[in-house]
């Protein structure tokens, strides 16, 4: 039982240390790239590899540590709940702001080569 | 080995630097839409300085006001009048 | 060395990373030049911040303070809907 406990919390760390390269990485992406529709990617790079995979960890660590007491299944419970919500609602809205910045034109297509959902719309260059 | 309560500090610290910036540049922006947004970076640094003061019943009722309705109600009120505040 | 310093060392080492992580995100969320990026980046901050709050509740060893984190994830996303459906189609609730 030791040893399944120890087990479980290491694969949890490993977890949520890759889940801070990953913030780390789309932090500087978000800070770097040229425009609106680029910066999605490091968002989702963010979300996904910087947040469900650090609450997995998360859920498995509270799993195998003994020293939180009888309260650590509420805690990885919890854990697993909040994964799964960021797993379906993070995309979900980054595509709903993606749409709005598309065809509002808040957000320019600036260094493109060609827009076929822009001419398609009928708009030219905008 | 620094202790427990000097990284609840420190971190209070950079929390409270941020939120004071983003508070300013909500007041001096002229475009109310980024206004709210500031408010809402605000928002969610009040809500991770409660979670380290150690009250969670506090930060549930303060995140649904500050971060779900309030920039609700307000961009609901800018569509209505107008965006870009008079010269 | 026991499983529960094992896991305060860790975290007090990873903690740099993801605050330094929150304070780039916070640069793009304040310059970003239009609305949507400034939106973006304080959602996937807001994201990142949720899984954190998970990982500080361990470091505290107080699991009541988790619900927190499910409140943050599901509120953010209600201000991404608000801010899209302002620059869409200026006509929001139903």
């Amino acid at each position: 039982m030791d040893v399944l406990n120890n087990v479980l919390i290491v694969i949890g760390e490993i977890m949520v240390a890759v889940g801070a390269v990953a913030d780390l990485i789309a932090s500087t992406g978000m800070n770097r790239f040229p425009n609106f529709f680029v910066r999605l990617h490091a968002a989702t790079v963010g979300t996904i590899w910087g947040a469900f995979v650090p609450l997995i960890g998360a859920s498995l660590i509270s799993i195998g540590a003994d020293f939180l007491g009888p309260y650590r299944y509420f805690a990885a419970g919890g854990a697993v709940v909040t994964a799964v919500l960021v797993l379906i609602l993070a995309p979900a809205g980054s595509h709903a702001l993606a749409r709005a910045a598309h065809r509002s034109r808040a957000a320019r297509v600036f260094p493109k080569v060609v827009d076929h959902l822009e001419e398609d719309r009928g708009g030219s260059d905008a | 080995m620094p202790s427990y309560e000097t990284f609840v500090m420190g971190v209070l610290a950079i929390l409270g630097l941020v939120s004071m910036v983003a508070a300013i540049l909500a007041i001096l922006e002229r475009d109310l839409v980024k206004a709210v947004i500031f408010s809402a970076i605000q928002s969610t640094a009040y809500a991770f300085m409660y979670y380290l003061l150690m009250a969670p019943d506090i930060a549930l009722v303060y995140i649904p006001v500050a971060i779900g309705l309030y920039p609700a109600v307000v961009l609901f009120l800018i569509k209505k009048t107008e965006r870009y505040e008079g010269d | 060395m026991g499983a529960e310093e094992q896991v305060t060392m860790f975290i007090m080492a990873v903690f740099p990373i993801y605050m330094a992580a929150f304070i780039l995100y916070a640069v793009r969320a304040v310059k970003g030049p239009t609305i949507p990026d400034m939106v973006l980046a304080i959602d996937a901050m807001t994201f990142d911040l949720a899984a954190f709050l998970v990982v500080l509740s361990i470091f505290f060893k107080s699991p009541i303070l988790i619900p927190v984190a499910i409140v943050l994830a599901l509120w953010i996303y209600a201000l991404d809907i608000y801010v899209a459906k302002y620059l869409e189609a200026r006509e929001m609730g139903e």
